[in-house]
C-alpha cells in the first residue's frame, strides 16, 4: 500500500512537472521561431523566414548602446542586492533584533510599492545629485528594488536552518565569520544563488523605474524594448528575447558543466 | 532561543542590517515618502483624497479586484509549484538538471515578449485553439484571452520561479530520513506528508506566495495586454492619475491605501504563521 | 536612432525621388533667414513615441534641422505623460521638443507645464489655424477609424458606421474598442443615434448604457500596437482604430480596411516644455516641422496627415485616400471636442473605471 501510493504520487508529480515545462518552454518557443519570421508582424506560424529582425539589432546603434547599458549594470546590481540582502536576512533571523517583524516589512516596501511611485521619486531625488541618465543612478535604483527578493529567499532558508550548528562551531573555536563562511555559508549557498538570480533577472526585466531614470544615450534593454513596443510591434523584440534566451542557455550550460559535484541521493 | 554571541545585549550581528538599511533610507524611503506625503498635501491638505478615495465607487473597486486577481494567482502558484519543486529537490540528477533548466530559462526572457507570446499562443487562431480543436475537445474558438484565464495564464508563468526556488532551497534542507521514520512509526504516507513533511517546507511556502502575491499587486503590463476591462487593476489607475492628471494626491493615497492593506496582510500571515518560527 | 527596417528603406528611396522630382516647393518662403549652422554645437532632445513614428519623424524633421542648423538632435522617448510632468515640475526638463496628445496639450496648458510658441520663430501662419494653439503647434491630424478585417467580410456587406459595430446580429464576431473613455463614449453615442451637433457634452450613462450591449464581445486594447496585433491575429472583426495604424497595417499585407464615416479626428501637437535649456533651437526644430515638404514626408510615410494644407501638393495620391485631412474624408467626420475633454476627462475616467469593473 505504502509503494502504490508512493507510485501514484510520483506519477501525478511527474505528470504535472511535464505540463508545467510545456506551459514554460512553449512561450519561449514560439519567441524563437517569430525571431525569424519573415513578416512585419508577430505572426504564428510565420508566412516566411528572414534574418531581418537580427540584422536590426545588430546594425541599430541604439539596440547595441541599450545592451550595453543592461550589461554594465546587471552584475553590479545582482551582487550589491545579494550582498545587502544577505546580511540584512541574516541579522533578522539570527540576530535578536527588536522589532524584527516591523523591519522585514520595510526591507520588502520596493515591491510593494507601486513602482511608478519609486520611479518618480527617485526621479526627483536624483535630479539633486544628477544622477539621471548615469549607470551609477541605474545600479543604484535596481539594487534597491531587487534587495527585497534576496532578503525574503535568504531568509526562508535561514529559518530552517539548526541555529546549534553555528554554535557547536563557536564552541569548538570557531570566530563568527570563520563560523558564518565554514558552516552557514554552504548551508545557505542555493538560496543565496536564489536570490542572486532573482535579483538579476528582475534587474534585466525592470521598466517603470529605469524608464523614468534613463536618458536616451544611457538606457536599458527593457525601455529600448518598450519603446520599439510601443511604436510597432515587430519581430525585433523576439529577436532580442531570443539571444538574451541563448544568453541563459548557455550560462546554464557552462555552470552545469563546470560544477560537476556529487550529487546526493535524494529520491523520494 | 539563539544561544549567539552578544547574548544578553544587543546582538552585533545586527550591524550587518545597516548597510541594506542605509542604501534603502536614502535611496528609498526618504524620496518615496517625500512623494507619498503629498497624499496628504495636494491639492489641499488634509484628508481630501482619502475621502474622494472612499467617495468614488471606481477606486475601491479597482483595489478589491487588484487583491482578489493576487490572491486568485497566489495558490495557483504555490499548488503548480509545489510539485515542481518537490521534483526538483527528490528526482535523479539528469531530472534535476532539466526542470532547472525549464524553470529557469524562461525566466531569463524578457516579461514584456513572453506576454506577447502568450497572447500569439492563446488567441482564437493561435496554437493552443487549434489543438483543442484538432483533438476534438472544442469545435470552435475558447476564448482564453481578455479575460481572467488570460491574466492567469500569463502571470502564473511569470511568477512560477518565485515559489520553486525558495521552496527548493527549504526542500533542500529537508532530512530525507524524517518521512520514511515517520511511517516506520505507524503514520500513512498522506499523513506523514502533511503532519511531518509539509510544516518543514512552511517558510519557502510562505516566502514563495508572498513574493507572488506581492509582485502581482503592482502588475499592470499582464494584465493591460492579457486581460479584459474586468481585470483592471490598481498600478494602471495610480500610472494614469499622474499621467493624464499630475494628481498625485490621488496616486499617492491609492499607493498608501495598497501599502497598507499589503503591509496589514503580511503582518496577519506572519503572526499566525509566526514569522521567526525555525526548525526546532 | 535609426531602426532601419528594409521595407522603410525601400519607401524611403522612393520618396527621395518622389521629394527629388517635386522640388522643394514651398520651402523657405516667408521664415526669417537663416545662417547655415546657427545652432552648431547645440543638443537638442525630441521626444516622440516611438517606432515607426517617430522613426519618420526623424527622417521629415529632425534631420533637415539638424542639417541646415548644425544642430545635433538625439531621440528620446517613447512619450510617457507621468515622466514629462515629473521632468517638468523637477525644474530642468531634459526633453526640448515633445510630440503629444491633444488632452495633454490642454492638461498642460492648464497646469502651466508648456512654454509659449515663439512666433517670431515659428511660423505659423502655414499652419491651418485650427491646428495653432498658444502652447502648441499641431504636427499631424488623425482619426478614430472604424476598422475592419477584409477577410471576414469577404463579398459581404462591410462595416460602415458606428452603428455597425454594436449590431451584434448583422456583424458578428468581436469588436475591438480602445481602453478609454476619450472617443469610445462618442463611438456608443453616435450608434446609439445622437447627431454630431448634439454630441456634446456627452451623456456618459447613454453611452455606457450603449457600451454594454457589447461589452462581452469586446476586446480592449491598451496600445496602438494592440489594436492592429488585434486584426493580425483575426481576434476581432470590426471596431475602432487609428487610420495611420490601419494604413500601417494594411501596407504590411494585413486583411484590413477602414470606413471614414463618423471619422472622430484629433491633432498632435508639438510642444517646448517650461525650462527647456535648448528654448530656441527647440523652437526652430518645431518650425522645421510646419515646412509642406517636411510635412509632406510625413503624411506619405505613415498616413497622418498634415496640418499645413501646402503640403497636399507634394502627398502621394495613392496615400491621400487615407489621410484624415483629405477634403472627402474631412467632411465625414467632426473633430473631437478637446475643451470637452480637458473638463471632463476625469470625471469620465472614473465613471468608465467603474463601469468596467461592473
Amino acid at each position: 500500500m505504502k509503494s502504490s501510493g508512493l507510485s501514484v504520487w510520483r506519477s501525478l508529480r511527474g505528470a504535472i512537472c511535464l505540463l508545467v515545462a510545456l506551459y514554460l518552454i512553449a512561450p519561449l518557443t514560439i519567441v524563437v521561431i517569430i525571431s525569424f519570421s519573415g513578416a512585419p508582424f508577430l505572426q504564428f506560424p510565420p508566412p516566411s523566414f528572414s534574418l531581418r529582425w537580427y540584422d536590426n539589432l545588430f546594425t541599430d546603434a541604439a539596440w547595441g548602446d541599450a545592451l550595453q547599458v543592461s550589461l554594465s549594470i546587471l552584475l553590479p546590481s545582482a551582487c550589491g542586492a545579494t550582498i545587502l540582502g544577505t546580511a540584512a536576512a541574516y541579522a533578522i533571523v539570527r540576530g535578536r533584533v527588536p522589532g524584527a517583524d516591523f523591519l522585514y516589512a520595510v526591507l520588502m516596501m520596493p515591491i510593494i510599492v507601486p513602482s511608478i511611485i519609486t520611479a518618480a521619486a527617485l526621479f526627483g531625488l536624483y535630479r539633486l545629485f544628477d544622477l539621471n541618465g548615469t549607470l551609477t543612478g541605474l545600479i543604484i535604483a535596481h539594487v534597491v528594488l531587487t534587495t527585497p527578493y534576496v532578503v525574503a529567499t535568504v531568509a526562508a532558508a535561514l529559518r530552517t536552518l539548526d541555529p546549534r550548528l553555528e554554535a557547536a562551531a563557536a564552541t569548538l573555536g570557531a570566530r563568527p565569520v570563520a563560523s558564518f563562511r565554514h558552516v552557514t555559508l554552504p548551508l545557505l549557498a542555493p538560496a543565496i544563488l536564489s536570490g542572486f538570480l532573482f535579483a538579476a533577472v528582475a534587474c534585466f526585466d525592470e521598466l517603470i523605474v529605469s524608464m523614468f531614470v534613463s536618458t536616451a544615450r544611457t538606457r536599458p534593454i527593457s525601455v529600448q524594448m518598450w519603446s520599439n513596443i510601443r511604436g510597432d510591434v515587430d519581430p525585433t523584440i523576439a529577436a532580442i528575447a531570443s539571444l538574451s534566451f541563448a544568453f541563459a542557455l548557455l550560462a546554464l550550460l557552462g555552470s552545469l558543466f563546470f560544477t560537476r559535484r556529487p550529487e546526493v541521493d535524494r529520491s523520494a | 532561543m539563539t544561544a549567539g554571541p552578544g547574548f544578553g545585549r544587543l546582538d552585533r550581528r545586527v550591524w550587518l542590517l545597516a548597510p541594506a538599511l542605509v542604501v534603502l533610507t536614502l535611496a528609498f524611503l526618504w524620496p518615496v515618502g517625500w512623494l507619498l506625503s503629498r497624499a496628504f498635501t495636494q491639492p489641499q491638505p488634509g484628508l481630501g483624497n482619502f475621502v474622494q478615495l472612499v467617495r468614488n465607487p471606481g477606486y475601491l473597486q479597482v483595489l478589491g479586484n487588484t487583491f482578489l486577481i493576487s490572491a486568485i494567482v497566489t495558490p495557483i502558484c504555490v499548488i503548480i509549484g509545489f510539485p515542481v519543486a518537490h521534483a526538483m529537490t527528490h528526482s535523479g540528477p539528469r531530472i534535476r538538471r532539466t526542470l532547472i533548466f525549464v524553470v529557469l530559462i524562461p525566466f531569463w526572457t524578457s516579461l514584456l515578449v513572453r506576454s506577447f507570446a502568450t497572447v500569439i499562443l492563446l488567441g482564437r487562431n493561435g496554437p493552443v485553439n487549434g489543438l483543442l480543436e484538432a483533438v476534438g475537445l472544442t469545435s470552435e474558438p475558447v476564448p482564453l484571452l481578455y479575460n481572467l484565464f488570460g491574466v492567469l495564464a500569463g502571470a502564473v508563468q511569470v511568477l512560477l520561479p518565485f515559489v520553486i526556488f525558495p521552496l527548493h532551497a527549504v526542500m533542500l534542507r529537508i532530512d530525507p530520513t524524517l518521512l520514511p521514520a515517520a511511517m516506520t512509526l505507524g503514520a500513512r504516507p498522506i499523513r506523514a506528508f502533511v503532519s511531518v513533511y509539509l510544516p518543514l517546507t512552511l517558510p519557502g511556502l510562505i516566502t514563495g506566495a508572498t513574493l507572488v502575491f506581492i509582485s502581482m499587486l503592482g502588475y499592470y503590463v499582464t494584465p493591460a495586454l492579457l486581460g479584459g476591462p474586468r481585470q483592471t487593476m490598481v498600478a494602471q489607475v495610480i500610472q494614469d492619475q499622474i499621467a493624464q492628471f499630475g494628481n498625485w494626491g490621488i496616486a499617492g493615497a491609492l499607493s498608501l491605501t495598497l501599502i497598507a492593506a499589503t503591509g496589514v496582510l503580511l503582518f496577519a500571515v506572519h503572526a499566525t504563521v509566526g514569522f521567526r518560527a525555525s526548525v526546532r | 536612432m535609426d531602426f532601419g527596417s528594409s521595407a522603410l528603406s525601400t519607401r524611403r528611396s522612393v520618396l527621395a525621388g518622389l521629394i527629388g522630382a517635386t522640388g522643394w516647393l514651398g520651402s523657405g518662403f516667408a521664415s526669417p533667414a537663416r545662417a547655415a549652422g546657427e545652432f552648431a554645437g547645440k543638443t537638442v532632445v525630441f521626444a516622440g513615441w516611438g517606432g515607426a513614428y517617430q522613426d519618420a519623424e526623424k527622417t521629415a524633421y529632425c534631420d533637415p534641422f539638424a542639417k541646415e542648423t548644425g544642430a545635433r538632435v538625439l531621440q528620446d522617448g517613447p512619450m510617457n505623460a507621468a515622466k514629462f510632468r515629473a521632468m517638468i515640475e523637477s525644474g530642468a526638463p531634459n526633453w526640448d521638443v515633445a510630440d503629444i496628445t491633444i488632452d495633454f496639450l490642454y492638461a498642460g496648458t492648464g497646469d502651466n507645464l508648456f512654454e509659449k510658441i515663439d512666433r517670431s520663430i515659428i511660423d505659423t501662419s502655414r499652419i491651418d489655424p485650427k491646428f495653432v494653439h498658444e502652447y502648441g503647434v499641431g504636427c499631424i491630424v488623425w482619426s478614430y477609424n472604424l476598422g475592419y478585417s477584409t477577410k471576414a467580410y469577404a463579398g459581404k456587406e462591410t462595416p460602415k458606421t458606428w452603428a455597425d459595430v454594436f449590431d451584434l446580429a448583422k456583424f458578428p464576431g468581436k469588436r475591438g474598442l480602445g481602453d478609454n473613455p476619450v472617443a469610445t463614449m462618442e463611438v456608443a453615442l453616435l450608434a446609439d443615434g445622437v447627431p454630431i451637433e448634439k454630441l456634446y457634452p456627452l451623456d456618459v450613462d447613454r453611452a455606457l448604457k450603449k457600451l454594454s450591449t457589447i461589452k462581452s464581445q469586446t476586446i480592449f486594447w491598451a496600445t496602438n500596437s494592440q489594436s492592429q496585433q488585434l486584426f493580425v491575429d483575426g481576434e476581432i472583426n470590426l471596431g475602432l482604430i487609428l487610420n495611420g495604424r490601419a494604413y500601417d497595417a494594411a501596407k504590411k499585407g494585413a486583411p484590413i480596411a477602414i470606413s471614414w464615416e463618423q471619422n472622430i479626428q484629433s491633432v498632435d501637437y508639438l510642444v517646448v516644455p517650461k525650462g527647456s535649456r535648448n528654448r530656441e533651437p527647440a523652437m526652430k526644430l518645431i518650425d522645421y516641422m510646419t515646412m509642406p515638404a517636411n510635412q509632406a514626408k510625413m503624411a506619405n510615410l505613415l498616413a497622418y496627415a498634415p496640418t499645413n494644407p501646402k503640403a497636399f501638393a507634394d502627398v502621394d495620391p495613392q496615400v491621400s485616400s487615407w489621410l484624415s485631412t483629405e477634403p472627402g474624408n474631412v467632411k465625414k467626420g467632426f473633430v473631437i471636442n478637446a475643451e470637452y475633454w480637458r473638463d471632463n476627462l476625469k470625471k469620465n475616467t472614473e465613471q468608465w473605471t467603474a463601469w468596467k469593473l461592473s
